[in-house]
């Protein structure tokens, strides 16, 4: 939400170019993102567990009050450079929806390699599985969280700024996409790249065929509807055993 | 090599340990022993800059470390092998002992080397290199702990009680493998409760009691104290 505001707001106000505007975005969310782990998350560290997504989502409603403040209510459109459409044999396409799938799968490749195979990524996870034992294999915890934060805040800018001009920009953008990232994450499992893959697409695939055979309007429904399934027959996620190999 | 000088931690208002001084030299083998709750776990997290202290010095190689953080103290050549081993485990017994080597990870050929000899070391965690540490039986996990350590080629290794929970005779393989290791050239700091396995291996030890030192001497001694004697050993 934050990097599509920030992404419009140089394009309409300062004229930058979509993809530029779309950099800077990524740095700005980024350092916020920082400033956040210093500021809510760095001193919760020792805290349960539970009063970091309290603190979340304390941001969340934070940020969107702010976004609020500062651009208002309204529903505002993002235009894009890349609005051509391609017709490739019989499908009709514009140039904008490719781009965001060839980024997507761009960027879960980097990601899933850089967590596996360099020394950072590694120490990420390390961190993730226990905070202590990465201080005493001497990783420094407090550059590393604050790395994380950094590529979690890009890569929400990166998403946020794609998919801006096929939706709409306003402060609840995000609520919607949030949820089908939870859903995500129980049908693929916490912390798994390809789990996390695997359930986007069976998400995303479920909600096509539910939108062509059931009816379109119940499209974001199916979602939630897989969310109550899941939870109730396995709620340790359907991946979540295969996948922490 | 390791001074610790009144060292006090508190939890709270609660002094877990109070006034402790202790001294290792480089190449020895050095034993805390005591119960549960005497301060051994208190004073190894302290030395290694997870705990802070409320008082007192702890010096290493001439230098205060004391107030510097944790990855800065496994740099300088101090590395804690941790009472609940602390190992990664979803990642693999591999993965575990590169993430071991992270203070090295410029020197790709030293990690090389140090993993062969971790497995020189340990044989059964090459057999299960590619099997996730959390399905390693507790032995091989503690393995796997002090394998991790080895890996950032400590000066000083902090090793708190490898014995726990292991069958007796893995303990007596943990004991031989952790000579093995001192010999090599580290030095060793170890928190014990099988005084008997420990204090044959030790040249000196410290005895605490409710986070005070109360009794301190050279292996021999200790064993002859009939108050240790009573008190850990049962005979």
């Amino acid at each position: 939400m934050l990097g599509a505001y920030i992404t419009l707001t140089m394009m309409t106000a300062l004229g930058v170019h979509y993809v530029i505007s779309i950099i800077v975005s990524i740095f700005v969310v980024g350092v916020v993102s920082v400033l956040l782990e210093r500021l809510v998350f760095f001193p919760l560290r020792e805290a349960p567990p539970i009063q970091d997504k309290v603190a979340a989502i304390g941001i969340l409603l934070f940020l969107e009050a702010l976004a609020q403040l500062i651009w208002g209510p309204h529903y505002l459109q993002m235009s894009t450079p890349f609005n051509q459409v391609i017709a490739i044999g019989g499908l009709t396409i514009t140039l904008q929806r490719i781009i965001i799938v060839i980024t997507a799968v761009t960027v879960m490749i980097l990601l899933w390699l850089f967590l596996k195979k360099t020394y950072m990524g590694a120490s990420i996870m390390a961190m993730a599985q226990n905070r202590d034992g990465a201080s005493l294999v001497g990783i420094n915890t407090n550059k590393v969280a604050m790395i994380t934060f950094f590529i979690a805040g890009g890569l929400a800018a990166i998403g946020a700024s794609l998919t801006s001009p096929i939706n709409l920009v306003f402060p609840g953008m995000g609520h919607l996409v949030i949820l089908k990232a939870f859903v995500i994450i129980i049908l693929g499992g916490m912390g798994s790249v390809p789990g996390a893959i695997l359930g986007g697409y069976i998400l995303g695939f479920t909600e096509a065929i539910g939108a062509t055979y059931i009816s379109n309007d119940y499209k974001d429904i199916i979602a939630f509807v897989l969310l109550v399934i899941i939870l109730t027959f396995k709620p340790q996620g359907i991946f979540a055993r295969e996948e922490s190999k | 090599m390791l001074k610790l000088d009144n060292v006090t931690v508190k939890y709270g208002k609660y002094a877990a340990i109070r006034d402790v001084s202790l001294t290792v030299e480089k190449g020895e083998i050095v034993v805390l022993l005591g119960a549960n709750g005497a301060g051994k776990t208190t004073t190894f997290r302290t030395i290694s800059g997870l705990n802070q202290l409320a008082g007192g010095k702890i010096i290493f190689e001439d230098l205060e470390i004391h107030r510097k953080s944790p990855n800065k103290i496994v740099e300088m050549g101090i590395v804690h092998c941790a009472e609940d081993r602390k190992l990664f485990p979803q990642m693999s017994v591999q993965e575990n002992l590169n993430l071991g080597g992270y203070v090295h990870r410029k020197n790709k050929q030293q990690i090389k080397n140090s993993m062969k000899e971790v497995y020189d070391l340990f044989p059964i965690l090459y057999e299960k290199r590619d099997d996730p540490a959390g399905s390693l039986s507790g032995g091989q996990q503690q393995m796997l702990a002090i394998g991790r350590a080895l890996m950032a080629k400590p000066k000083l290794m902090l090793l708190d009680e490898p014995s726990i929970g292991l069958a007796p005779l893995i303990v007596e393989q943990m004991f031989e493998s952790i000579q093995q290791i001192n010999k090599e050239g580290t030095t060793i700091l170890l928190a014990e409760q099988n005084a008997n396995a420990a204090l044959s291996i030790a040249n000196r030890g410290y005895v605490y009691e409710n986070g005070k030192i109360v009794v301190q001497g050279s292996s021999q001694e200790l064993f002859e104290n009939e108050e240790v004697r009573k008190a850990y050993i049962g005979a």
